[in-house]
């Protein structure tokens, strides 16, 4: 029978304390030839299992450019994310997915990109990021702005290290006033601020953005009278969800269902929605 | 296939036909002075004064608790197990047209892309045989949403009341005529005259209420910010009383229970009137107010229902308003923005 509701296993490979509240893993499926056949595609999404307490819906954080493994970034918050923070290297845990749509970065070829996150919000726009680097040589200028409260609060900071040392990209890292320590080298100030800063250019030209809705609201407007249309900015929508195939009825915006529907929609999109946020 | 009779004495012939095919058999019954669909033994525990069982038969295709998976945690790791599931072949007898109904409205979330077999599965093996009504209450309101007593939409087998205790039945489906031929010896065909039928009930449309209009103005996003949701829902607690009691609800909540060492993953009913149903780990909630969780079921019925899944969202039969502690009548909210809308 196809039991829609059953999870594969997984091992996790390798285990990173991101922040003191935030983890990453790496996980490869116990069976061998899923592990081969495994795909998905940048910004889609899957259910997390901890035994015993359940399943949490985070992206899938690393890019379909990167075979065998999927990673994950999730801060611990509730019941199941606090008993798969418990977990470690070596431990087993259950993988749902790959679910939802996608961003459609095979139609953004030859434009330039624009990157904005804001704390947790980076490892979605991170799969995406990975994936045009990639791919690099499709792309028009990257840039990302990317901020959090405080510097311990940043993730991927190796990762940033090399998004930096690059010279065809463009980084903008930022934490808030009062968040930034003695040796902080980035910017200091709200990622809306930094992105007028950044100011990229609006021609031939995509936003991707993630983070808090507040950030996602005064960043929306930053874009707007730097003259982005609403149909070259996406963002990838969030939830609470149960099952990730359109059954159990709570994720809907108005009549959208994420899971099925999203996560991915541009601001166009989002602006014709039933205000359910 | 013309149609058949059978008598109301015979019910147990009936009943005992269906179990020896090692079918259970569920029908309404009289629990703590409610009537509810139960799996019954004979049929003497049968009851036929009702307008309508307090409770669904949902619970045969929509278990309000099923394992999907168990679990053990051991050292090397886990053991996990998916359910293969062979449900039992049911017989819903004295079922009500308008919630016959809605077994094509389930089907359409839970068919939505991927099948859930779980409940494929189990609708697969149900016969709805449902009595036409032959009486009414005041929170009956399946004509206004185009159905009727005499609709026969999700029943296998059709059955009339006649004057002469008999029920006049009409397969409806190729599922009701195979169980018809296979529980022949209950049925009969002759009959010495033409029967006469116990007329049937049909609840007078509420005139103010207008599908096209409510659906029109339910599409125009801004009212999805009107003073009618706060105003008219003031009173509803989010007790979802009404969720439970619906033949449409399908929502559901995946939960693991059991021990560190090992348990089940289940699907349990959850309702969207639940203030934590949305509630997000970080602690926003997109439908923090009863009334926009109210909302959404209402948007649910009459929009999200037939605009995506093409089926329909509201049976009419009135169970929501007679569970309801508060008395929140859904068709008032109805009528009321029948009149609004342009």
């Amino acid at each position: 029978m196809e039991n829609l509701y059953l999870p594969k296993l997984v091992t996790i490979e390798d285990a990173y304390l991101e922040t003191p509240d935030v983890k990453s893993f790496r996980l490869v499926f116990k069976d061998e030839a899923l592990r081969e056949s495994f795909t998905f595609k940048t910004g889609q999404f899957g259910l997390y299992s901890a035994f015993g307490l359940g399943e949490s819906t985070f992206c899938i954080s690393n890019a379909p450019t990167r075979k065998g493994y999927i990673q994950c970034t999730f801060r611990k918050t509730g019941r199941v994310t606090g008993g798969l923070f418990d977990l470690s290297i070596g431990d087993t845990m259950g993988f749902r997915g790959p679910f939802g749509n996608h961003f459609p970065i095979d139609e953004w070829k030859g434009k330039d990109i624009t990157f904005i996150a804001g704390g947790i919000g980076l490892p979605p726009v991170r799969s995406v990021i990975l994936n045009c680097l990639d791919r690099r040589e499709d792309f028009g200028d990257i840039t990302i702005v990317y901020g959090s409260r405080c510097v311990e609060d940043l993730v991927y900071k190796n990762e940033l290290q090399h998004w930096n040392d690059r010279d065809d990209v463009a980084l903008y890292q930022t934490v808030d006033p009062g968040g930034e320590t003695p040796d902080w080298k980035g910017e200091v100030g709200f990622v809306p601020m930094i992105l007028e800063k950044a100011a990229p250019k609006p021609k031939n030209s995509i936003a991707v953005i993630c983070g808090p809705p507040i950030m996602i609201k005064f960043s929306l407007s930053v874009l707007e009278e730097l003259g982005f249309s609403d149909n070259d900015v996406y963002t990838t929508l969030e939830n609470k969800m149960k099952c990730g195939v359109g059954k159990c009825g709570r994720c809907n915006v108005g009549d959208i269902y994420i899971c099925k529907e999203g996560p991915v929609y541009t601001a166009a999109e989002i602006k014709k929605m039933y205000y359910d946020f | 296939m013309k149609a058949m009779y059978l008598k109301k004495a015979e019910l147990g012939k009936l009943i005992s036909s269906v179990q020896d095919s090692g079918a259970l058999f569920v029908g309404p019954v009289v629990d703590a002075g409610n009537v509810v669909y139960k799996e019954i033994g004979s049929a003497s525990e049968l009851t036929g004064d009702y307008i309508i069982p307090v409770t669904t038969y949902k619970q045969w295709v929509f278990p309000q608790t099923e394992v999907v998976a168990t679990f053990a945690v051991t050292k090397e790791g886990v053991d996990l197990d998916g359910v293969d599931l062979d449900p039992p072949d049911v017989v819903v007898f004295g079922a009500r047209a308008c919630e016959a109904a809605s077994l094509a409205s389930l089907r359409s979330v839970f068919t939505w892309g991927e099948d859930d077999e779980f409940y494929t599965r189990r609708e697969d093996r149900i016969t709805v045989i449902t009595v036409g009504c032959t009486a009414i209450d005041d929170e009956c309101f399946c004509t206004t949403v185009e159905l009727s007593p005499a609709s026969t939409t999700g029943s296998d087998i059709y059955l009339r009341e006649t004057t002469d205790d008999e029920y006049m039945a009409v397969a409806v489906t190729k599922k009701g005529e195979a169980f018809i031929k296979a529980h022949h010896g209950v049925f009969h065909q002759k009959r010495a005259a033409e029967p006469e039928l116990v007329e049937l009930k049909l609840p007078e449309p509420i005139k103010g209420i207008k599908k096209e209009k409510i659906s029109a103005w339910l599409a125009r996003t801004d009212n999805y910010q009107s003073e009618l949701w706060p105003r008219l829902t003031r009173k509803c607690f989010g007790c979802g009383a009404c969720t439970f009691s619906c033949p449409t609800c399908h929502c559901f909540d995946i939960t693991d229970e059991g021990t560190a060492f090992g348990g089940e993953r289940r699907k349990n009913w959850d309702a969207c009137q639940f203030d934590h149903f949305t509630a997000h780990a970080s602690g926003h909630n997109p439908r923090d107010t009863q009334f926009k969780r109210w909302r959404n079921r209402f948007m649910c019925k009459f929009k999200y229902y037939p605009d995506k899944f093409k089926t329909t969202g509201c049976v009419g039969c009135g169970r929501c308003i007679r569970v309801c502690p508060v008395r929140l009548d859904i068709t008032e909210v109805m009528e009321e923005i029948s009149q609004i809308s342009e």
